[in-house]
């Protein structure tokens, strides 16, 4: 049997596509294939022998090439001219007009990354895009076979018990008063975090004037969050707009349990894991209908097709103040998530693997 | 329990409709919140005003040679602060060169747009100049006749209305009235009313603010007869991209007939822009999507000093020589 070996821009151990491609991994050890991890790059903290650098592969003319495609990268040339079987396992390429904007190095590599989608079509066995919405972007770019298999998020394993303190602590500044909105992803211009303070900053100007934004996630342009941060200084919401970055498990638990409502404003996402987190926590979501969001969310959240303040601020309020619409919503997340659960993405991805590996056999 | 999404929705657009009503949300506000962020944001996220973009240029001229000095570690500050003293005459002597070369610059953009904008006006290819100077009201011909027909057309759309060219904001206070959530734009100097959303801002400009898809109305009246035709063709590229699904769209413009008849002859014949005939904006309603437009003749305007009684011939004879001044083109967006 072919082995079957992935390739990854930047390997990191914590991100969904670095925890996506060693549950991959796993799933085709257990299908008896052998499969390893390639990288461009590989972050710090990544344990000895866990993910190689990529000029390290051996050439196995047999091997079916796996690429997690997510952004443009030089690895991607190298890999597309190899005479291998390959597939490619769709993440989504952010806009790169609009992070180019702030970071030009890094709306390069995105810019790049689309023109790769279009270089692999024409030599790729099959395109496994983790939503809907990527397998029609994956049809648009010439792919002629695609199938979807959801991101393989293990939400049991994450769900650690929330950190008592950093629980306490939340629940303590709610003694005073207002709300609490989260949002949890990076800091970027496509996640729109300013469009988020400004529909916060008319929130609490109309509905609560105590309420507090919580804004998790660590940084993925320094330009974006320096005008960020200045914004929200400008706007003298400093002391209520907490930037809290990248923090452990048990401290996102402890968010997600104290948090009145999750408000997704970004305006592309190729699926949005941090949904699926918020509906399995019981939180009742406000999201922009952008991209995959719709989709992942599934009825199981109020969608707007505006985000203007003005509605982002009304839904919210509504979402908080109607025990009868918070409970629903709560329900039809929780059902929702469920459909995400582990057991079903993980027999769905080995499906679609054995599949594969019937036809190259 | 499901949820009815789409109840939902129109209970919370009517919640900020009451809002916006009861003063609770100021007009400005929304748009101040994206002017601050605007100074944050680099120029290349700015939407395309030249002008802000130019402006930011400028300020960027200016090289600051004065490193920050600050560390979180013992005695760095001093080192950099020494550092920052023994080379700082090197880095003036650089920068004032630098900055000079892009104040040039920046200038002979400044005067560059200048040009440009003469240019656009004497050609008549500057889509928001007003190509012949009007009193900023006279925004809708027969605006009586047509403020009910307006009306009826808009008052069961779900979502926010816009107004362009809405003068003194006559449709706008007779949609709120009805409880549509509507705003209007016009050009500076027009009057505006505190107690209605008006904004000032060009016609162009403002539809290039607003995201795709947002809006549930849209009334273009006023500039349909005074810009030119790219322009105009432009303008309906713009305003049906605005358009959300089920939206509906009204022109309301002056008859080129009537339009000729009542203007000097100098206006005619120097304007570069002129109104199209009623079937030609169902074209072009038609030709970028909508459904099924419906056109309205305006009323018939006989001069006073022109006798009537004259029975059916003369009647006819009416049609003939005084048609409708006016039209209005309704169409709707497919959902």
């Amino acid at each position: 049997m072919p082995g079957v070996h992935q390739f990854i821009p930047t390997y990191a151990s914590r991100d969904a596509i670095g925890t996506h491609a060693r549950h991959v991994r796993a799933i085709l050890r257990d299908l008896g294939v052998a499969s390893d991890i390639y990288a461009e790059g590989i972050s710090p903290g990544v344990p000895r022998g866990e993910a190689q650098l990529f000029k390290a592969y051996p050439d196995r003319s047999d091997a079916v090439l796996l690429y997690q495609l997510s952004t443009g990268c030089k690895m991607a040339d190298w890999l597309v001219a190899r005479p291998e079987r390959k597939v490619v396992n769709y993440h989504n390429v952010t806009p790169f007009t609009v992070f180019g904007a702030w970071e030009p190095v890094v709306g390069a590599e995105l810019r790049r990354g689309r023109e790769q989608l279009a270089e692999f079509a024409p030599r790729t066995e099959l395109g496994i895009a983790v939503s809907h919405y990527n397998e029609g972007e994956l049809q648009a770019a010439g792919y002629r076979r695609t199938t979807v298999a959801p991101v393989l998020v293990d939400l049991d394993a994450v769900a650690v018990a929330a950190d008592a303190t950093a629980l306490d602590r939340l629940r303590q500044a709610k003694v005073r008063g207002g709300v609490d909105w989260l949002f949890v992803g990076r800091v970027a211009p496509h996640k729109c975090q300013h469009d988020l303070v400004k529909a916060f900053a008319l929130y609490r100007r109309v509905y609560d004037p105590r309420a507090r934004l919580h804004i998790v996630g660590g940084s993925a342009s320094h330009a974006y969050s320096t005008a960020l941060e200045k914004y929200i200084r400008a706007l003298g919401l400093h002391r209520n707009v907490y930037l809290h970055g990248s923090v452990p498990d048990g401290v996102l638990a402890a968010h997600y349990a104290a948090a009145d409502v999750f408000v997704c404003l970004s305006m592309h996402e190729g699926f949005c894991v941090p949904l699926v987190e918020a509906m399995r926590s019981r939180l009742p979501i406000v999201a922009h209908a952008a991209a995959a969001v719709p989709e992942t969310l599934a009825g199981a959240g109020v969608l707007l097709d505006l985000k203007d303040p003005a509605t982002v601020a009304a839904a919210a309020y509504r979402v908080v103040t109607d025990a009868a619409l918070r409970s629903t919503l709560t329900e039809a997340g929780l059902a929702r998530a469920a459909e995400f659960a582990f057991e079903h993405s993980r027999r769905r991805f080995a499906a679609v693997m054995e599949e594969l590996l019937e036809t190259v056999a | 329990m499901t949820i009815d999404h789409k109840r939902l929705l129109a209970e919370i657009e009517e919640e900020v409709r009451r809002k916006r009503e009861s003063g609770d949300l100021p007009p400005h506000l929304e748009r101040e919140l994206d002017i601050v962020f605007a100074r944050y944001a680099p120029v290349r996220a700015l939407d395309g005003d030249f002008d802000q973009v130019l402006t930011r240029a400028e300020q960027a001229t200016f090289i600051d040679v004065l490193a920050p000095t600050a560390s979180s570690r013992p005695v760095i500050p001093h080192v950099k602060r020494v550092l920052r003293k023994s080379v700082v005459w090197i880095f003036r002597y650089v920068a004032q060169q630098a900055s000079g070369f892009n104040e040039a610059i920046a200038r002979a953009v400044r005067l560059l747009g200048t040009r440009v904008d003469a240019l656009e006006e004497a050609t008549g290819t500057r889509s928001i100049a007003p190509l012949v100077a009007g009193d900023g009201t006279a925004t809708m011909p027969d605006a009586e006749h047509w403020l009910p027909v307006l009306v009826d057309a808009l008052r069961d759309v779900q979502g926010r209305v816009l107004h362009v060219e809405c003068g003194s904001g006559e449709l706008v206070r007779a949609l709120v009235n009805k409880g549509v959530d509507a705003y209007g734009v016009h050009a500076e100097g027009a009057p505006a009313d505190a107690e209605l959303d008006i904004r000032i801002d060009g016609v162009m400009e403002h539809l290039g603010k607003v995201p795709a898809g947002a809006l549930a109305g849209i009334v273009l009246s006023g500039c349909v007869d005074r810009f030119p035709k790219a322009a105009l063709l432009r303008l309906a590229d713009q305003a049906v991209a605005r358009l959300a699904p089920g939206g509906v769209l009204a022109v309301v413009g002056t008859d080129p007939v009537a339009w000729e008849r009542d203007r000097s002859p100098v206006e005619v014949d120097l304007g570069a822009g002129r109104p199209l005939h009623a079937a030609t904006w169902a074209h072009l309603l038609v030709e970028r999507g909508l459904h099924a437009p419906a056109v309205h003749d305006g009323p018939r305007r006989r001069p006073a000093d022109v006798p009537d009684g004259l029975g059916e011939w003369g009647a006819r004879i009416d049609t003939l020589l005084f048609p409708p001044a006016s039209f209005g083109v309704v169409a709707s967006r497919p959902r």
